[in-house]
């Protein structure tokens, strides 16, 4: 596709600078207006006698309020221009009284978002936010363009930040995985937190009434917690769709706010595959992810950051495995031999003992937590930061230790809990001698142009479902996962070397 | 059980540097003159209110754990212990929650060189290493501040050597 006049025309070498589209002050405007609306004419709604009057003076002010923020955009859209420099970085000038000129190198690009909020998708425009790696404000939004626009202002920049240097235009793009909103909408009734707090409010709503009589029925409001965290996520993650292209993955979702995410093949430093305790008879997984850069505690706006973080809301585990394989090519979970904890470290975690295991092959290294919610995370041996080794008093009195692999700042942690003290040590020892190894063999960030032009080839295409959506029926329960709850039997005596109970998630079906 | 827990975190094999044993005066003296204060001023705040018997137990408990912190605190500061190996740095510290990081050259983005006053005026400072992981728990206290600026310079020669970006 040919690159709309707001983008680069000569790829590779250095660009004009470009404003962004011009209708953007008004988008701004027009986001503003309905929040100063409600919070203008809502208050006055029982103004008593100068009722009408009042109402007619707030809506002027609320117009002057709107006038003033277009003008102020205005004036900042006059000063905001970004372009290509002579370096291949992507530079970005702004600011009304506080001028600002930004640089984000390229070549530490970790994620392109094209974010669309509602009333700027209802006008066609689309903001673009380019993540590097770095602490603080590596991120930056420029808002806003038309949405062809946006799409090939990313595929530039990921073009460059891989390193070619003639226009490759816009990556084909080949669907992957839909999240059936219906699928989507279970996954989240059915979680732990949603369904303590549906019970909490029932108990709390049935013990008020016995006690207060109807005042108790108030209580119902407790409700609305659950409610707004499953509606708020369910907007979110609305349509996900998971699409792969040379560029990297690409994710895209919402019902109001539409973002789409690529990520460039590499950038991911851990995986993890989180299962509440309800998902697990439908064999459902979430997917998350530790990008550098896309922190959790980033001020940008909670929906992106999260967005950042969720590679797949919800999908039958071996969908899951499949799309992770995206992103971390190669890794076999399957083959890997998990090790539990050995049986004392029920006497430190009573509940989560049995979900206790630590596995690794050449590629990754895996752990495993948690009963209620299991996370078996994933970190490539090339992207292990460092390993510790740590031991509360509790351990210590039990001669137990924990062994983590550091990882960048994000939801997924590595931690292989409450194993035996020596074996806690050679754990971190030989993490750290494959990290080593896989360090002096890293391939450099210059992903598209190594042999075989990105991971993303033909292999896996085949055996996987097409876009039509996930397989709703799932895969059948696994016999040892319903019964583990109930059954304590067989692996008390087990010794810790071959595990028992823990490796079936990553076995089964 | 305990030799073989307390040379874990600290394998013999390795020839660990120890810190600074003025990091133990150090820090005592910062006990000091936080816990004492606060204990004066608690005991009179005590008194004043018509509880004397409190202010005592107050008195008789922060003393308890001003002996007991005095006496851990010796013990931490010889718990510490650094290696630079080939291509990694190893630190171990503790004693109630102990730790032992192994930090490869190539994964360090900066290193730092801190020094407090009260680090000052005795003579030490503390080098702390980063990666792109905010876990990574590699600060050494209380190394002379020539040690700390030659550990300093190493490291960071080492890991401009070896960077391998993230």
């Amino acid at each position: 596709m040919t690159l709309s006049p707001g983008a680069a025309p000569s790829a590779g070498g250095a660009t004009q600078p470009q404003h962004v589209h011009p209708l953007t002050p008004w988008v701004h405007a027009m986001q503003a207006a309905p929040v100063l609306l409600i919070a203008v004419v809502v208050p006055l709604g029982n103004a008593g006698e100068f009722g009408a009057w009042i109402i007619l003076v707030a809506l002027v002010a609320v117009l002057l309020l709107v006038a003033l923020i277009a003008g102020l955009a205005y004036l900042s859209w006059t000063r905001l221009t970004y372009w290509f420099d002579g370096q291949g970085d992507f530079r970005i000038d702004s600011g009304i009284v506080t001028r600002r000129e930004r640089r984000l190198q390229l070549s530490r690009l970790q994620g392109v978002d094209v974010v669309q909020p509602l009333f700027a998708r209802l006008v066609g425009m689309a903001a673009l936010t380019i993540e590097v790696a770095g602490a603080g404000d590596s991120r930056a939004s420029l808002q806003y363009l038309k949405y062809e626009q946006a799409q090939a202002l990313r595929s530039e920049v990921l073009a460059r930040a891989a390193g070619l240097t003639h226009d490759a235009g816009e990556a084909p793009e080949e669907p992957l995985v839909l999240v059936p909103p219906r699928d989507l909408a279970v996954s989240l009734l059915l979680r732990g937190t949603t369904v303590f707090l549906f019970l909490l409010t029932i108990a709390l709503v049935i013990l008020l009434s016995v006690t207060a009589g109807w005042a108790g029925l108030f209580m119902i409001l407790t409700a609305g917690v659950p409610i707004i965290i499953v509606f708020t996520e369910f907007t979110q993650f609305f349509n996900f769709t998971v699409a792969k292209s040379p560029d990297g993955l690409r994710t895209k979702a919402g019902l109001f706010q539409v973002t789409a995410q690529t990520i460039p093949p590499g950038r991911v430093q851990a995986v993890e595959f989180v299962q509440s305790w309800l998902w697990r008879r439908r064999g459902w997984v979430r997917v998350r992810i530790n990008v550098a850069g896309l922190s959790t505690t980033d001020d940008n706006g909670q929906n992106q950051s999260q967005m950042s973080t969720v590679l797949l809301p919800v999908a039958p585990y071996p969908v899951a495995r499949q799309i992770v394989n995206y992103v971390l090519p190669d890794m076999d979970l399957l083959d890997i031999e998990m090790k539990a904890a050995p049986p004392r470290a029920h006497r430190r975690a009573w509940i989560q003992f049995r979900n206790l295991s630590v596995g690794w092959n050449d590629r990754v290294f895996v752990t495993e937590r948690g009963k209620y919610v299991n996370r078996i995370a994933v970190v490539p041996h090339a992207r292990t930061q460092s390993v510790r080794v740590t031991q509360g008093p509790w351990e210590r009195s039990l001669g137990l230790a924990s062994m983590h692999v550091d990882s960048p700042p994000g939801p997924v942690t590595v931690v292989a809990l409450y194993r035996e003290v020596a074996e806690a040590q050679r754990l971190a020892q030989e993490q750290n001698d494959r990290a080593q190894a896989a360090l002096r063999a890293d391939p450099s960030t210059h992903w598209m142009t190594q042999t075989g032009a990105g991971d993303s080839d033909e292999q896996s295409v085949a055996d996987f479902a097409p876009p039509t959506g996930l397989p709703s029926e799932g895969p059948p329960p696994p016999v040892e996962q319903e019964g583990r709850p109930a059954a304590p039997s067989s692996n008390d005596g087990t010794p810790a070397g071959q595990s028992p109970p823990a490796p079936d998630d990553l076995r089964d079906s | 059980m305990s030799p073989s827990i307390d040379s874990s975190f600290r394998p013999p094999t390795e020839a660990w540097h120890p810190v600074s044993p003025k990091l133990t005066t150090a820090r005592r003296l910062v006990l000091s003159i936080t816990l004492l204060p606060l204990t004066v001023i608690g005991a009179v705040v005590l008194v004043v209110a018509g509880l004397p018997i409190w202010a005592l137990v107050a008195v008789v408990a922060a003393l308890v754990i001003f002996v007991w912190a005095w006496w851990l605190i010796g013990r931490r500061v010889r718990s510490f212990g650094y290696v630079e190996r080939q291509d990694d740095l190893l630190v171990t510290s503790g004693i109630l929650f102990r730790r032992l990081v192994i930090v490869p050259y190539g994964r360090m983005q900066l290193v730092d060189l801190v020094a407090g006053p009260i680090d000052r005026s005795f003579g030490l400072a503390s080098v702390q290493l980063h990666t792109a992981a905010a876990t990574t728990d590699a600060k050494i206290p209380g190394l002379p501040p020539d040690v700390a600026a030659g550990l300093r310079d190493r490291l960071a020669a080492q890991g401009e050597h070896r960077s391998a970006g993230l």
